[in-house]
């Protein structure tokens, strides 16, 4: 089955998981906001059992990347999230001392996850060193080898530190953080059977055969947490987008959240939260499940994005006749009409060969390549060879 | 046809940015038995999760450009060489406040720096430069080779080598390290960006709005946020709240600017500092 998550499937899936709840080991439970009188709101908290880790987390969870201030992270937890998740690299080690500072009255009541990129042995365990030292903490809850994407990435050796770190009780629990590849790395995970969580880029914008890897590995016992949940946010886009307007006025940054935490293969998820306010909107997505109108933004969004935008996935069906190398070009394309860097798109494009630089698809009967998730290619190239060339 | 001429002439500016950023070089002989290992690499803000990771937001938050890499090697031991153009070299230096060790000072490298045993950071003009070291002993001492590779780099690059002057407006009394929050100062979604001061003891801040009148809003927002905000005579306007998570805390606007000290354990402390902080901002 193709990987295409088409306006039907996305809408069928999406109903299909609303009706599987509530799901097994979900509870939910009540929180007050301590901020203020005015939003003395009780905060509504799902939790569900994080695999074979039996660990009870909310199904919100919070990622601190770019948290920009302590305060947050420590209101989060006084709201009841009990997962936050930092990095040994993120912002080279302050975020992790953010996180200390944050955390540390109610260290025990919380589940810190941390990760580290160290290619080797010997690196990997001076990062665990440094990221207990950094967090102020005896044990790290979970600790993440960093940004893998497939097994030959992830040696025997760095699986022996963590599996040492563990009997060592410096770790709770062992896992693999991946952005890339999941088709290949969750089952092979699933597999390996020393692994106790994954945390993976998961949200509206994937398809089936993710969702079939993420119940490969949830069956196994994996505890799946889940980011990337809002598709890359605003973030990535420009303010004068036309679809940065709608999705800010439509909410569709929490109905991104609503759809992920929808799934019960899911444990739990870590949206970056900066501010009180993305915490609080992010705290709903407990509280009130995936509505249609919601469902139906994303659809309508998923529907604007895919003729655009290459989720360079690799996954190209057919080459083109005449050589180009389509996934590279539409990158270009991305650069100049989705992030206004058109100098960059064209220098990349000029650096093309010249038989390649010559090509019009225009002069082609048809376009022998098509895209699974729906990227318009013959016009998107057509339109790249029309600004570049 | 005015827009479009308008629109061609900021493409052609771009593209002329763009070319004389695309003139670094990038290589690996600023140490003897150094060479690439992998050829430059650039990534954008598309494609800079490939590289990047999680990590790759932040870059984002202080408003990233694109990144020119390369990876050098010498015998066993490895580095990385990341430049990072920004929007602009506040935001340049910003990044490198955000990542630097605040308990480690900072070299006259640029606007500053600070070499480590294996890694060095710096920012100059609209440069924020890392370079990491992959070494074969991770605890071996590196940093003069770390010292070459930064100082030559920084000869390279064309900029601004002086921090900016927002930092010199924090008392250096107790003070801990300054760093630019590019959203969402003491988490209040309300202050955009500004510089926070951490202290000792609690914390300062000045959020920089485009004009008087734009911070004349956000003060009044900010106002109705805090209940029980108490007014005292700081500049245009100023008052002084306690809440849960930002303790003592008092804001004063001063033209554009919005301004005061948090995380005190009491508001009239706050409004104490506030009222020195206040003659040193312009």
């Amino acid at each position: 089955m193709s990987s295409n998550t088409s306006r039907r499937e996305f809408l069928s899936t999406g109903l299909s998981a609303g009706l599987a709840l509530p799901v097994l080991g979900a509870t939910s439970a009540m929180a007050l906001d301590p901020q203020s009188a005015k939003a003395a709101v009780p905060a509504k908290l799902d939790y569900r059992i994080l695999g074979r880790t039996g660990l009870k987390v909310t199904t919100v969870g919070m990622g601190c990347m770019i948290t920009s201030d302590p305060s947050v992270i420590t209101r989060a937890a006084d709201l009841g999230i009990n997962y936050f998740d930092t990095a040994r690299g993120y912002q080279q080690g302050n975020n992790e001392r953010m996180v200390a500072a944050a955390l540390g009255a109610r260290r025990k009541d919380v589940i810190i996850s941390t990760k580290s990129h160290a290619p080797s042995k010997e690196e990997l365990q001076k990062h665990l060193e440094t990221s207990l030292r950094e967090l102020n903490t005896d044990y790290i809850d979970i600790w993440f080898l960093h940004g893998k994407g497939s097994p030959d990435e992830i040696a025997d050796d760095l699986i022996e530190v963590q599996q040492q770190a563990k009997k060592q009780g410096k770790v709770r629990f062992t896992g693999v953080s991946t952005h890339s590849g999941q088709q290949q790395l969750l089952p092979w995970m699933a597999q390996k059977g020393v692994f106790d969580v994954v945390l993976t880029g998961y949200n509206f914008t994937m398809g089936v055969d993710m969702d079939k890897a993420i119940e490969i590995a949830a069956k196994a016992g994996l505890g799946v947490v889940a980011m990337k949940v809002m598709a890359g946010g605003l973030r990535r886009m420009k303010p004068d987008d036309p679809a940065y307007k709608k999705l800010t006025q439509q909410g569709a940054m929490l109905a991104a959240l609503k759809w992920v935490i929808k799934k019960p293969n899911i444990a739990t998820t870590i949206p970056s939260i900066t501010d009180m306010d993305q915490l609080d909107e992010n705290l709903k997505a407990m509280s009130n499940p995936l509505s249609s109108s919601e469902e139906k933004i994303l659809s309508a969004h998923l529907d604007a994005i895919r003729p655009l935008y290459c989720r360079m996935c690799g996954q190209c069906d057919g080459d083109c006749q005449k050589g180009l190398p389509v996934a590279d070009v539409l990158r270009f394309l991305t650069y100049a009409d989705g992030y206004g860097q058109f100098a960059l798109g064209r220098e990349r494009f000029m650096e093309l060969s010249a038989e390649h630089k010559a090509v019009r698809c225009g002069d082609c009967d048809r376009c022998t390549v098509n895209c699974p998730h729906g990227v318009q290619v013959f016009q998107r190239m057509s339109r790249a060879q029309e600004l570049f060339a | 046809m005015k827009a479009a001429a308008v629109l061609l002439s900021v493409l052609l500016t771009a593209g002329l940015v763009r070319a004389q950023v695309a003139q670094v070089a990038l290589d690996c002989h600023f140490a003897p038995g150094w060479e690439a290992s992998v050829p430059v690499r650039q990534y954008a803000a598309d494609n800079l999760y490939d590289y990047k990771d999680g990590a790759a937001d932040g870059y984002l938050s202080y408003g990233f450009a694109r990144m020119t890499t390369i990876d050098c090697k010498s015998g066993v031991d490895m580095l990385t060489i990341d430049v990072s153009e920004m929007n602009d070299p506040d935001a340049a230096y910003g990044l490198f406040t955000a990542n630097r060790d605040p308990r480690l000072p900072i070299a006259p490298i640029g606007m500053g720096g600070q070499i480590q045993p294996q890694s060095a950071t710096f920012a100059k003009g609209i440069y924020y430069v890392e370079i990491t070291e992959v070494a074969d002993n991770p605890e071996a001492d590196h940093s003069a080779v770390m010292q070459a590779f930064a100082s030559g780099m920084s000869a390279r690059l064309q900029g601004r080598e002086t921090a900016p002057e927002a930092l010199q407006w924090f008392p250096k009394e107790n003070l801990d390290s300054v760093r630019l929050v590019p959203e969402s100062v003491l988490g209040l979604k309300l202050l955009k960006r500004g510089y926070v001061a951490k202290y000792k003891q609690g914390q300062a801040f000045v959020v920089l709005e485009a004009t008087p009148e734009s911070a004349a809003d956000v003060f009044k927002k900010l106002r109705e946020h805090f209940d029980g905000a108490a007014p005292v005579q700081i500049d245009n306007e100023a008052f002084q709240a306690k809440e849960p998570y930002l303790d003592g805390i008092c804001f004063f606007r001063k033209g554009r600017f919005i301004a005061g000290y948090a995380n005190l354990p009491d508001a009239t402390q706050a409004a104490a500092l506030a009222a020195n902080l206040a003659p040193r901002i312009p």
